[in-house]
């Protein structure tokens, strides 16, 4: 039986940078179904970006006075920004999908002192965390609590 | 900046990933009915009147929330524009990319601070 190998037996003879080679978006990038739903998922950064910079014009509308705010909120019945909330909202379901049920799962840290879940038990609670917040944070801003 | 920019990734990862997640259960309630539902008349606009929506957003717990509503996704968003970016080949100017994206985030959320501190 042969022994253990040398751990620097595949060592180049003089030690340097690991050679590795610079990463290459591929030219037929658009019909890789997986690489397309890869970079969506990275392109969801515009769309989160921006919906931080309305949140933003909105927080800073409320705080200079009621006209202000009532024109800000009359802003967002423009198409535009109807377009942008609906593409936001698609935006934020894919991420959702994509990071709570199919990244995080896989994400549980192994040798940590909690026991790793069953992968549909993570998603449970990740998808009914995120189902409960949406319908609490939605019937508080529509003025079914806490009218 | 690149060396900058890898001494920060812990805190850079902290909030996209804050941003990714939290970010993105807090937002969906907000776009449903602030965005999409009171525009398109679903909603009564009532329900935000200026008075309703300063006592909710001015409370401890409404400042927190908007704050989230502001720069998580600002942070989510510089860092997968980030690595968009670096996607398509780049890689050669991903610290000038990078830092501009961060400090846009940075800067917006200085800014949604002063907004939670006015309400």
């Amino acid at each position: 039986m042969a022994g253990a190998a040398h751990p620097e037996a595949m060592a180049p003879p003089k030690k340097g940078p690991t050679r590795t080679a610079p990463p290459q978006m591929p030219e037929s990038w658009w019909g890789a179904p997986r690489i397309r739903t890869y970079l969506l998922f990275g392109a969801t950064g515009i769309v989160y970006f921006l919906a931080g910079t309305v949140v933003l014009k909105l927080a800073w509308a409320l705080g200079t006075g009621p006209e202000a705010w009532d024109r800000a909120l009359g802003d967002l019945s423009h198409p535009l920004y109807l377009v942008f909330h609906a593409l936001t909202l698609v935006s934020l379901i894919f991420v959702g999908v994509r990071a709570f049920g199919t990244m995080m799962p896989k994400m549980q840290p192994r040798n940590g002192p909690l026991p790793v879940l069953a992968a549909g038990t993570v998603k449970g609670l990740i998808f009914g965390a995120w189902a409960a917040l949406t319908v609490l944070l939605g019937l508080i801003l529509a003025g079914k609590i806490f009218p | 900046m690149k060396h900058l920019l890898l001494k920060l990734e812990p805190i850079i990862w902290l909030l996209f990933g804050a941003g990714l997640s939290i970010g993105t259960m807090l937002l969906t309630g907000f776009v449903i009915v602030v965005g999409l539902a009171i525009p398109m008349g679903l909603v009564d606009p009532s329900a935000l009147a200026y008075p309703r929506a300063h006592a909710l957003a001015s409370s401890w717990l409404g400042r927190l929330v908007v704050l989230g509503l502001i720069a998580l996704p600002l942070w989510k968003g510089a860092h997968h524009i980030r690595s968009l970016s670096v996607d398509f080949n780049g890689g050669d100017r991903d610290g000038a990319v990078g830092g501009l994206l961060y400090l846009a985030a940075g800067i917006c959320s200085v800014l949604g601070i002063i907004a939670v501190a006015q309400l």
